[in-house]
């Protein structure tokens, strides 16, 4: 018990002893010495995206016949009782939350491992 | 709400954002160069210059860090490699730092006026004691986390914080008050 008292006392100690070093400059003089930030054109990424996002859509739209699928399934949907309505969204809702949750912590722990 | 040293490096990856970049070189300019300080023996000038190449090599791989330690941890694994390499190419880097060993014992070289200096007992420890005592004990590393900075087993590692440990109690005890 002594003896686990006493490493602490000296890491405690150690870490007393280890002064803060003041920046003064240093900081700076590293980031003089980084190679110059690439140009990223966000831009033009966004503009890739939205594109293909656009092009995707609209392929969509001709191979489902004018998108007719999807007011066959709103008529369905339409048709449906209120109580399986309610529970189609509730469980549409968990899915999609779970899924959320599921991402979230993946991310976090990926982070903080 | 201040930005974890993560979402630092996740602006660096995404916008190359030199900025956030900066502030990780803030956070941790004290610690690496505390390090470094200690593994070279207090030249400040061979010190900060091996700071600079750390952060500067850890900015251009940043991509290789990929969270699965601590960012600080990284950053001392770095510091190290960059040290070692220092020391190989001034031929100073001898595994066993016998010099040092020696000296330890000399009872000259023990400075009276240092007495109680921590600091001073610290850098006549061997070079691979008194780099697991500096990660371990004085910057809170685990010993696996240690293991990975310096580049060896994690059993040597225990062996050589217990050792530094030892000898730094003995030596301050023996620069104890009269």
């Amino acid at each position: 018990m002594d003896e686990i008292s006493e490493e602490d006392q000296l890491d405690r100690q150690l870490r007393e002893a280890a002064p803060y070093i003041d920046d003064n400059g240093f900081t700076a003089c590293v980031l003089q010495q980084l190679p110059a930030p690439r140009r990223t054109r966000r831009s033009f990424r966004g503009a890739i995206l939205l594109a293909t996002a656009l092009l995707a859509s609209a392929l969509a739209y001709i191979a489902s016949d004018g998108g007719r699928f999807l007011i066959v399934a709103m008529e369905r949907l339409v048709a449906l009782p209120t109580v399986w309505l309610f529970a189609f969204a509730l469980g549409s809702g968990l899915l999609v939350m779970t899924a959320g949750a599921i991402a979230a912590i993946a991310k976090v722990s990926e982070w903080h491992p | 709400m201040e930005l974890t040293d993560a979402d630092l490096v996740a602006r660096v990856l995404v916008d190359d954002d030199q900025h956030a970049f900066g502030e990780l070189v803030r956070r941790h300019q004290s610690t690496v160069r505390g390090l470094l300080r200690q593994l070279t023996r207090t030249d400040l000038a061979l010190a900060d210059d091996l700071a600079q190449e750390t952060f500067l090599r850890a900015y251009k791989n940043i991509r290789g860090f990929r969270g699965e330690a601590r960012f600080s941890t990284w950053l001392y694994r770095i510091a190290y490699n960059c040290f070692r390499e220092d020391a190989r190419r001034r031929k100073e880097f001898v595994g066993v730092d016998e010099e040092q060993l020696q000296a330890e014992h000399d009872p000259q070289v023990v400075d009276s006026a240092l007495r109680h200096d921590l600091m001073h007992a610290l850098s006549l420890l061997p070079l691979h004691e008194r780099s697991a005592v500096l990660l371990c004990c004085q910057n809170g590393l685990s010993h696996d986390e240690a293991s990975r900075v310096l580049g060896i087993p994690l059993g040597t590692v225990k062996t050589n914080v217990l050792r530094g440990r030892e000898k730094l109690k003995r030596t301050l005890a023996e620069w104890g008050p009269n």
